[in-house]
């Protein structure tokens, strides 16, 4: 199956926030009311039942002019993915569209993840059980993972009406995104693509109007050192310790038990 | 051996130091269990023991807590046995070195001559010194994965690793601990349950100590 990823082009969104309401419904998730923040914004930020947030970024250009910065916010699915690498119970995974997924089964609610991801997308939702219980799942977005297995679009790729997010091949929205951001480079010359090289890329690509750091993402987020000491050294080395521990315990015990039964034995043929 | 219950007796442990000890035991091993389904996927069925993951995770907190008792138990209660511990671990002779490369003969069942040892020998010296620094890696990195809001990104990211290898050292320290005293050394139990060992055990394991209590009391007989 060739490669697919969801490209969105944020010089093309006009904020009708279509996806933020498209997201909701496919995914049958509670509305969130919050107080007003200053802005056209509506949410002040991803939630674990708002998976993407549209926000609305006031920039002054250097003629003096305004640029009104539109951004889908949701999680960007890392190839290298931190939350993946965190999860101690292995409850996170890419699935074959390349998009990452939590299995709520084995998710446990530890919240390593929500700390772990450099982007904020992803966060512990609180749920009651039938006999009144507080428990927890990490939620995000999931790419729409259910819709692209019956062939569909994402939600969101579905409901925009200008063409901001598109969903589909990546080699061919890749070099689509080239010859945009061409288009675009005279009215905003600082804009590019999103798909940091130090994660491996992402699965969601944004051609962006701006730096990064303007949209408040990582300019270059990197797997971290803390996570591969933990990871793939720690934790394996701390699993065998504790195996080479109790075999040295069972070692001894048996090595003091048979000498000390040599000794008994000619202790006895003495006394005999 | 020393069933005859008429053998005398040294006070090794006072009461606090004791309290502290058992404080620190039982704290450790309700941590260790509450947090062992997370560790790895074949305790996960001690889930249901806690109540599910957040029944395990209030009782991982409660037992933190009691983790960062014994310190200050041991130092109000008892500052007598801490400033000797203190002293002690700090002390390294000639006769420590010689212990290990013996210990390892005795550890195995072979025929060993163990130099003379403090109050604490060489081994409960290193014990000691492996516990003062995985207590310091688990608790300061477990308040950060407790209170991540006050943290930044990096700080928090390196809390898990060394929780990780803290409990690592620590899990392998206290499975060498208890062993040693359920088997290799049985009369020191009663130092730590009921505060008192019998002469014998002081003399062969803590013969230094022991020539010290005997100075000790000579130089009261000569006073007297």
């Amino acid at each position: 199956m060739a490669e697919t990823i969801k490209l969105v082009d944020v010089t093309k969104c006009d904020g009708c926030r279509a996806c933020m309401v498209s997201c909701k419904n496919w995914n049958d998730l509670p509305s969130e009311i919050e107080d007003f923040h200053g802005s056209y914004q509506s949410h002040e930020k991803i939630t674990a039942n708002t998976w993407n947030v549209l926000t609305f970024n006031e920039q002054e250009r250097k003629d003096g002019g305004l640029d009104w910065l539109f951004r889908h916010s949701s999680c960007l699915h890392c190839t290298e993915a931190a939350c993946e690498k965190a999860c101690p119970e292995s409850a996170i995974s890419h699935t074959e569209f390349g998009s990452v997924v939590v299995d709520y089964d084995t998710c446990v609610g530890c919240g390593y993840c929500v700390q772990a991801c450099a982007f904020d997308a992803i966060n512990l939702a609180t749920y009651v059980d039938k006999n009144g219980k507080e428990f927890r799942k990490a939620q995000k977005c999931t790419q729409c993972t259910d819709r692209l297995e019956e062939g569909l679009q994402p939600a969101c790729a579905t409901a925009c009406h200008t063409g901001a997010i598109v969903y589909g091949d990546k080699d061919e929205l890749l070099s689509s995104a080239e010859e945009r951001l061409a288009q675009i480079k005279e009215r905003y010359p600082n804009a590019n693509i999103y798909n940091p090289q130090g994660i491996r890329g992402t699965n969601t690509v944004y051609i962006l109007a701006d730096k990064p750091t303007t949209y408040g993402l990582p300019e270059n987020p990197k797997v971290a050192l803390s996570q591969i000491v933990w990871k793939d050294y720690a934790q394996p080395i701390g699993k065998m310790m504790l195996g080479a521990t109790t075999m040295a315990v069972i070692g001894s015990f048996i090595a003091t038990s048979l000498n000390k039964k040599n000794d008994s034995s000619e202790g006895d043929q003495s006394h005999e | 051996m020393n069933k005859s219950g008429n053998k005398k007796t040294v006070k090794r442990f006072n009461l606090g130091f004791r309290i502290s000890h058992w404080v620190n035991a039982a704290a450790f091993f309700v941590l260790y269990i509450s947090a062992l389904p997370m560790y790895t996927e074949f305790f996960d069925w001690l889930y249901p023991v806690f109540g599910g993951p957040a029944g395990a995770r209030l009782v991982h907190r409660i037992a933190a807590v009691a983790f960062m008792l014994p310190l200050p138990i041991m130092i109000i209660f008892d500052w007598k046995g801490f400033s000797n511990w203190a002293k002690n671990i700090f002390s390294w002779k000639k006769h420590d070195l010689q212990f290990f490369p013996q210990f390892m003969r005795e550890f195995f069942g072979m025929k060993a001559k163990v130099p003379k040892q403090d109050f604490f020998n060489a081994g409960e010296k290193v014990n000691s010194w492996l516990m003062i620094v995985t207590t310091i890696m688990l608790i300061s990195s477990g308040l950060i994965m407790w209170f991540p809001q006050y943290f930044s990104y990096g700080i928090i990211m390196w809390a898990y690793p060394i929780h990780n290898i803290g409990l690592g050292l620590a899990a392998a320290v206290a499975i060498g601990h208890i062993y040693m005293s359920l088997v290799t050394a049985k009369p020191s139990m009663r130092g730590i349950i009921k505060g008192d060992v019998s002469e014998e055990y002081a003399k062969d394991h803590h013969g230094r100590w022991y020539d010290e209590l005997q100075a000790a009391e000579t130089k009261k007989k000569k006073h007297a």
